[in-house]
This record gives structure tokens, C-alpha cells and sequence, in this order.
């Protein structure tokens, strides 16, 4: 074989949309457990299987993610925790840590997240059919935020116009500065008010963090501000969509669903594996190594296949199959290691509530009939659209 | 060597364990469902709090400053609060008691 040549050459990974995404990862996964596959146009690696993706996340040696979002993201971001290495990133992590732990997270459930997903089924209410993405699963974690950040409703909008920009500078780099700019004039009079007169919220508990005696300056909690909507909003948006299409198409699930707080967390668990949010994370090699039979060089990219290892039948058998009952202890949604993501906690917490909130007020929630659910994206991942009638067939 | 494992309603599993490992790695190994681990040791996800027996807690190095500062954002908090993580098994730890919290979330 040769080794610069991808594996089916008629997909790119990063432009195209790939709704047999799981059909071709499979097939991928017969040449080995990391292959060559097109993103962007050139060849990379992709770690398919269990055992090596988790090896790669734990390996900061050969696999550092920071000289790679240092690339793509840090013109528009800033200097924030995915481009952070090292002590630099441990410390940086530790400063912000605590609004993201079990005891804060606790808190956000009753105070804001259940209130918000109350407020997006009031919207629907009396509407025989919805599309459920713009309806509920795409503002819902993005509200999460703006609430958390303290932004005012009327505001709202155009915050999610410069925060969908902010990423956007492989593609446009200009639009994405103009973003930023925007986004940090606006998110600066926020933080100077709470500097003024602080209350317990998320934003005065980052400015009253202090690790190793120091506080945070502006420009480091910006930094944060700008991570959280692509970090915490997209990916926890685009689960949800994939979660609320597997319950809603199977009545066993709306049940179990209905249950109780541990049998939600196991079905959240489970959409988390069956349609990881982030498919597949691009990584640039940081040294050269041999992993599951390719010789991978320093400054060569790769894809993290987080949805393939979660889909790996050596771990999780007969993977496609939705079952809460599994065991979930290998789920790797999140990563491993220093950089696991933080905001972990707070995107269980959206997916449980949202799963209990939206059947406390339409038990009979389905999908339209004859409605296709289409999954789509090779990087991001989840339904383009969900038709559902919130009062089933009535 | 033996770990016992307690949960939050008393009932005791003695488990057995490896020298080397993490007290997070012999919950988990064992299904035990009072321990999550789910970032795998690096003290990044605060989901494998755990509370040692008093007896055993001036035989165990303490926590480092990273750990503490995960511990202060558990649920339910007390003085001999540890990441299971960050206890790794020696043979002088032989019968360890760990008693695993209500709930990590």
C-alpha cells in the first residue's frame, strides 16, 4: 500500500457530510486500527480503535493537542486551555476549574438549567409539529451559557453571531477577528461590572479564583468566555439532537426516559457513545512514533476517531445498537487525561435535564412519521433536523 | 492484596487489588458503581472521590495541591475526602477501607 495514498479518496472528512459515517469507519477499521483518510484536502492519520486513541490522548509526548490549536484556533481564541501545554495549562485549568466542578454544576441544575429548558417547551406549546433543533436542542446549551455569562435575553442573538464566527478563521479570518473584537468589547463591560460589585455567579467566582496566590487578568478569562460556545454550545448542541432522535424514534427509551435520575444519566451516557458530538478531533503529531502499525512523523495530523473507539467492537459490542444498559466505563466522549474536557459535568447535567423536562411537559412527544433523520458532519456530528409532534399523534 | 469498599447505604465489598495500581483503577476494574474515573487518572474529571478510613489516613502520603483543589469542588466534602486516583496501592495498604460518597455528581 502506499502510505501517503487515504483510504476512500472520494470522502473528505472535514468538507463532506457523511451520513454512513459509521458504515465507513467500519469498513476503515479492516485495514488496521490507524489508517489514511482525506481531510482538507490531503491525507492524514485517523485513529480508529479503542486501545490506540486512548493510548494517543494520554500521550502528551508524541501527541501534544496544543501545537495544533495553536494553529487553528489561537488567531481568534486566544491563548486558551486547548492551546496551553504544560504547567502554563495546568495552571490556567485549576484557575477556572471550580464554576465546572460536581459541587458548582449541582447548583446551575434547578437555578438555570431546568428553568431554561422550561422556557423552550413554553415555545412550543400548542404547535402540532416542531423542528426540534431550532426549537430546543441548538439554543438550549447556548442559552446555558449567556445565562451562566450573566448576558441579558435581549442580547442573546448577537451573541450567538459573534460566537459562531469565532471559530471560523481557517475559513475567514477576517470575520472572525471583527468577532472577536466585538465579542471582547461587550464580554469586558460584563467582567468590569462583576469586578465592581461581585455576586456568587459563574463569572465572579472566575474573577475571585486564585491558584498559586495569583488571579486571573482580563485576557485569561476572555480567553475562557470565547472556549466556552464552541467548546460547551456546539458539541453539547449537536448531542443533544443525536440523543433526542434515538429516545423520541423508540417508546422503550421515552419510558425509560421517564423513570428516574439514574436511568436518564445511563441514556445520556449512551447517546454521549453512540454520536459523540465531536466525531473526530484533529490533532498535529508532536513526535515521531509507531502506533497501531503506522509510523506516524512530528508535524504530521491526525484525526482522533473518538466516535470510531466508541464504536469499536473490542470494547463496545455490537456498537450500534442504542442500550443505556451497557458498560459505559470505557466511554471516551470526553478524552483522557489532563485536557479531559471540563466541561463535562455541566453538558450531563443539560443532557439528563433535558431528557426529564421535555417529557414532563409532552410525555407524548414523537418523531413526525416519514420524517428521515439524516446525521451529518465527519468532525462535529449530529441530525441536521428533527421533526417531531410534541403531542404525538393527536 | 485487598481493598474494602463501602458505600453510602454501609455495604462492604472486599475486592482484591494490585500493587502499583490506583484505589480509582481497583474500583473501576470491579464495577464497583461508587467510582467513576472517567478521565483516567489525571485528576481532570473529580468523579472518583472517595473518603478513607481514619485509621488508614496518616498512612497514605497527603494530597498534592492539584488534588485539593478538585476535592474543594466534590459533593459532600469531609476531612478525609481523597481522588481514589491519587492513592496508589502498596502492600502496606493491605485492607485499605474506602468508603465511596452518595453521589460523584
Amino acid at each position: 500500500m502506499d502510505e501517503a495514498a487515504p483510504l476512500m479518496p472520494e470522502v473528505d472528512f472535514a468538507y463532506d457530510e457523511i451520513p454512513d459515517l459509521h458504515d465507513r469507519l467500519a469498513r476503515l477499521r479492516g485495514h488496521g486500527p490507524v489508517v489514511r483518510i482525506k481531510y482538507l484536502g490531503a491525507p492524514v492519520w485517523a485513529i480508529l480503535d479503542h486501545q490506540e486513541l486512548n493510548q494517543a490522548f494520554n500521550d502528551l509526548e508524541h501527541f501534544d493537542p496544543g501545537d495544533g490549536y495553536r494553529l487553528i484556533s489561537a488567531p481568534s481564541m486566544g491563548m486558551t486551555l486547548q492551546t496551553m501545554s504544560g504547567e502554563q495549562h495546568r495552571l490556567a485549568r485549576a484557575a477556572v476549574a471550580a464554576p465546572f466542578l460536581p459541587a458548582s454544576v449541582r447548583g446551575y441544575v434547578e437555578a438555570l438549567i431546568e428553568p431554561i429548558a422550561h422556557e423552550l417547551m413554553d415555545r412550543i406549546e400548542g404547535q402540532r409539529e416542531v423542528e426540534f433543533v431550532q426549537g430546543f436542542t441548538r439554543p438550549y446549551p447556548f442559552t446555558v451559557i449567556t445565562r451562566l455569562l450573566g448576558i441579558p435575553v435581549s442580547d442573546e442573538a448577537m451573541l450567538l453571531e459573534w460566537a459562531v464566527k469565532l471559530i471560523d478563521f481557517p475559513w475567514d479570518p477576517e470575520g472572525a477577528l471583527q468577532s472577536k473584537a466585538a465579542f471582547d468589547a461587550y464580554m469586558l463591560r460584563i467582567l468590569a461590572e462583576r469586578r465592581r460589585a461581585p455576586t456568587d455567579d459563574f463569572v465572579s467566582m472566575l474573577i475571585k479564583a486564585e491558584v498559586e496566590g495569583r488571579t486571573m487578568d482580563d485576557e485569561a478569562i476572555l480567553s475562557l468566555f470565547r472556549l466556552l460556545f464552541p467548546a460547551g454550545s456546539d458539541t453539547t448542541y449537536k448531542n443533544a439532537g443525536s440523543l433526542f432522535a434515538a429516545v423520541l424514534g423508540d417508546p422503550a427509551l421515552r419510558a425509560l426516559a421517564r423513570q428516574g435520575e439514574k436511568e436518564r444519566a445511563a441514556i445520556a451516557t449512551e447517546g454521549l457513545r453512540w454520536e459523540a458530538p465531536t466525531a473526530m478531533l484533529p490533532r498535529l503529531a508532536t513526535g515521531d512514533i509507531r502506533l497501531g502499525g503506522a509510523d506516524i512523523r512530528k508535524g504530521d495530523w491526525l484525526l482522533f476517531g473518538i466516535t470510531a473507539a466508541n464504536n469499536d467492537p473490542k470494547v463496545f459490542p455490537d456498537p450500534r445498537k442504542f442500550d443505556p444498559s451497557r458498560d459505559h466505563r470505557q466511554l471516551i466522549s470526553f478524552g483522557r487525561g489532563v485536557h479531559f474536557c471540563l466541561g463535562m459535568h455541566l453538558a450531563r447535567r443539560e443532557l439528563e435535564t433535558a431528557l426529564k423536562v421535555v417529557f414532563e411537559r409532552y410525555p407524548k412527544m414523537r418523531l413526525k412519521p416519514g420524517a428521515e433523520i439524516e446525521f451529518v458532519g465527519g468532525v462535529l456530528r449530529g441530525p441536521r433536523e428533527i421533526w417531531v409532534q410534541p403531542y404525538g399523534e393527536a | 492484596m485487598r481493598v474494602n469498599f463501602i458505600d453510602d447505604e454501609g455495604v462492604e465489598r472486599l475486592v482484591s487489588a494490585t500493587p502499583g495500581e490506583s484505589v480509582m483503577h481497583c474500583a473501576t476494574e470491579h464495577l464497583l458503581p461508587g467510582i467513576l474515573g472517567e478521565c483516567g487518572g489525571a485528576m481532570a474529571c473529580a468523579t472518583c472521590h472517595g473518603y478513607v478510613a481514619e485509621e488508614w489516613l496518616d498512612r497514605l502520603p497527603p494530597p498534592s495541591a492539584q488534588e485539593r483543589e478538585m476535592l474543594a469542588g466534590c459533593i459532600d466534602l469531609r476531612p478525609n475526602s481523597r481522588l481514589t486516583c491519587q492513592i496508589f496501592l502498596t502492600e502496606e495498604l493491605d485492607g485499605l477501607t474506602i468508603t465511596t460518597p452518595n453521589s460523584q455528581i
